[in-house]
């Protein structure tokens, strides 16, 4: 299907199905109700055939552009239908089983992601292991024909609500560093595994610290091959920074958007309102040539990392502008809005911390867009 | 054009502005088939000729053609635009009961025109008006960047020989599509500087080693690339959506990623950029100015959010 088409047929579909897509005020308030409201989401849009369109067909998708997902998590977060954190998550994870998992276990799984009966997580932190990703520790052990793991992950986003972990272990030497990682996916009611969601600022457990002892996981759930799990996760890390963003992009417009019809009169620096804006706008144009470049086959790199700059000091700059123009509303105010509001300038201090720091995105663009040779 | 012929037209751009500057330039442009380019295709025409005027810090007579043709107007070695006062996007003239008062500046190309062509308000309409060059005063314009080789035009009382009525569209079409080139030229002037501090940070050894391997200069000159290529994704997307609105983010924006540009770049060029003999100052002095034709970024920027405010409505972003 082409993306008019596409856009066309998916917002009349959206029209008429509005009642049952949008979330009662009860579920958009906390992270359970997010998440069954999701997966009912999905569901509806699955069946109508919509979230498999931009997917493979040997995952159970209907073929097409990418530019299809992209619309359609454009359509879903700017109509405000998902919370886009939890919906991007399957832009993240699918690609990642479609390119790296044994095809009989990426046609298996993948549908189930997609319609919404599973959430899936990725297991990359560990306490030792924020920025410096490759020091990972979490060791997996081969013993015929099964991994034991053992180790702890942190920072693991929906681990509590997860069926599937995209898991990256140390199988190599401990200072193998970034040559002795094997990526696994490993079902989450597995034996030995122990997740503890962690309180967070803005209200909402959103991610977990994860305890693995001594779990077994089939050989064949290796994804990519052995010791060879950096380029799984540097192949996942691009995704995360391109459709992921592109909804993104239209969650802040719709926010923004909000913020200008509540404001009150004379509240607001017409330069910083227009400062915000323009970096909207930079976001949107930047992520949309990635958009097609992803759909015009190019193999996404280090230049996504400058999307993820622009997409967390857009989202910081937003919602500093939230509290700039709704500062009683943001503090005190006890009505829903104002705790959503609230809740979303909180989060907003994550932007450029999650995903990969401020700092470690310049340190890529620095080695890798710039060439300027290996850095302290 | 397909892309064959593009590369080979830009390079031609590259290879004539490399070698000459000002009215030869002009000249080189003209022979080289730039202005049929620019009535054909103005994308192509504006983005790689501007880019590469920034990048090489040289200057052209180019922004008046752009002007002309937005306008359906003939400019060349007889007739030259009268552009915008520094830091205004409002028309230079004003016509009031007969008398044309003109405020604005020109590319150099106009000092060598016969006609002045002159946008002028009238009420709430705008025209173009011809007047005699000769009628007018013009003053090369001095202070930050000579080298730019605009020149200031003034005229009080000036007789108009023939006048036109422009639709309302008009005027802001052909500011548009002059902040698109501009924003294009900010943005090469911007990438030269970043190279130009690029290389120098890989060059200059302090403590045993390249000051490229230190991460604050690193992180400088990585938000210097965020900030240009945040511009030229803008100004892409403003070709695309053709509106005089996308045109205004695309130049505040490139005007605004220029000057983080040039504060980054000179930093890390440290003492060595600070001399005239380095070729930094140059770019410095240009974005300055570039930034000031057809509205800062300062202004427009205010501009937008008091529009955003008073309309209390986000633009439609450009569909995927």
């Amino acid at each position: 299907m082409e993306l008019e088409a596409f856009r066309a047929s998916l917002d009349a579909w959206l029209d008429r199905h509005e009642s049952v897509l949008t979330p009662v005020p009860q579920d958009a308030e906390t992270l359970d109700g997010q998440m069954s409201h999701l997966a009912n989401v999905k569901r509806h849009a699955y069946e109508a055939g919509w979230m498999r369109w931009g997917w493979p067909e040997r995952v159970g998708g209907l073929g097409g552009s990418t530019l299809l997902r992209a619309y359609l998590g454009e359509a879903l977060t700017s109509r405000d239908l998902v919370e886009p954190g939890i919906y991007s998550m399957t832009e993240v994870l699918a690609p990642t089983m479609i390119d790296h998992a044994r095809p009989e276990l990426a046609a298996a799984t993948v549908p189930r992601l997609l319609r919404g009966d599973e959430t899936w997580c990725q297991g990359f932190s560990e306490p030792g292991t924020g920025s410096n990703l490759a020091a990972l520790s979490c060791r997996a052990t081969r013993s015929g024909d099964v991994w034991r793991v053992t180790g702890q992950k942190v920072w693991t986003s929906l681990a509590q609500y997860a069926d599937r972990c995209v898991l990256l272990t140390r199988t190599g030497a401990p200072e193998s560093a970034h040559t002795g990682i094997t990526a696994l996916f490993v079902d989450m009611d597995s034996p030995g595994i122990d997740v503890r969601p962690i309180e967070t600022m803005h209200g909402a457990p959103e991610f977990s610290e994860v305890f693995f002892d001594d779990v077994v996981v089939p050989v064949d759930r290796t994804l990519g091959q052995e010791g060879r799990g950096w380029s799984v996760a540097m192949d996942l890390l691009p995704y995360e920074r391109s459709t992921a963003l592109w909804h993104r992009a239209a969650y802040l417009h719709r926010r923004l958007q909000r913020l200008l019809e509540t404001v009150g009169p004379d509240t607001l620096d017409p330069s910083a309102v227009g400062e915000v804006a323009q970096l909207l706008s930079a976001l949107r144009a930047r992520s949309r040539a990635t958009q097609h470049r992803l759909a015009a086959g190019e193999h996404l790199g280090p230049e996504t990392s400058v999307d993820k700059v622009l997409v967390a000091t857009a989202e910081q700059a937003v919602f500093d502008l939230v509290a700039d123009g709704l500062g009683p509303e943001v503090t005190t105010g006890d009505d829903p809005e104002s705790d959503r509001w609230r809740r979303e300038f909180l989060y907003s201090r994550a932007a450029t911390i999650y995903g990969g720091t401020a700092e470690i995105q310049r340190n890529i663009i620095a080695r890798r867009l710039l060439d300027l040779g290996p850095g302290h | 054009m397909d892309d064959e012929d593009r590369r080979l037209f830009e390079r031609s751009l590259r290879r004539a502005c490399e070698s000459t500057s000002g009215a030869l330039l002009d000249r080189a442009l003209d022979d080289l088939g730039w202005r049929a380019a620019l009535a054909l295709d103005a994308h192509l025409a504006v983005s790689s000729l501007f880019e590469v005027q920034g990048a090489l810090n040289v200057s052209t007579s180019a922004l008046d053609a752009v002007v002309g043709s937005a306008l359906g107007l003939d400019t060349g070695p007889s007739a030259g635009v009268v552009l915008p006062a520094l830091g205004h996007w409002a028309a230079p003239g004003r016509l009031a009961g007969g008398d044309l008062t003109v405020r604005g500046v020109a590319a150099a190309s106009l000092g060598d025109a016969a006609t002045a062509l002159v946008v002028a308000r009238s009420g709430h309409d705008h025209l173009v008006l011809e007047s005699a060059t000769a009628d007018l005063t013009l003053r090369p314009v001095q202070g930050m960047d000579p080298r730019l080789g605009l020149l200031e035009v003034t005229g009080d009382d000036i007789p108009v020989t023939t006048r036109r009525d422009l639709a309302p569209g008009d005027w802001p079409g052909a500011i548009a599509l002059a902040r698109l080139a501009v924003g294009h030229e900010l943005v090469g002037a911007s990438r030269a500087m970043l190279e130009l501090a690029r290389a120098h940070a890989l060059e200059r050894i302090q403590f045993g080693q390249p000051i490229a391997a230190f991460q604050a200069v690193r992180h400088r000159l990585a938000d210097t690339l965020v900030a240009v290529e945040s511009a030229d994704a803008t100004l892409r997307s403003a070709w695309d959506e053709g509106s005089p609105h996308a045109a205004a983010v695309a130049k505040a924006l490139a005007g605004r990623s220029a000057r983080t540009a040039a504060r980054h770049c000179q930093q890390v060029l440290a003492g060595m950029g600070f001399t005239a003999e380095h070729p930094f100052h140059h770019y410095l002095r240009r974005v300055l100015l570039l930034d000031e034709l057809f509205g800062t970024a300062r202004a427009l920027t205010s501009d937008l959010g008091r529009e955003l405010l008073a309309t209390r409505e986000l633009p439609k972003p450009p569909p995927l």
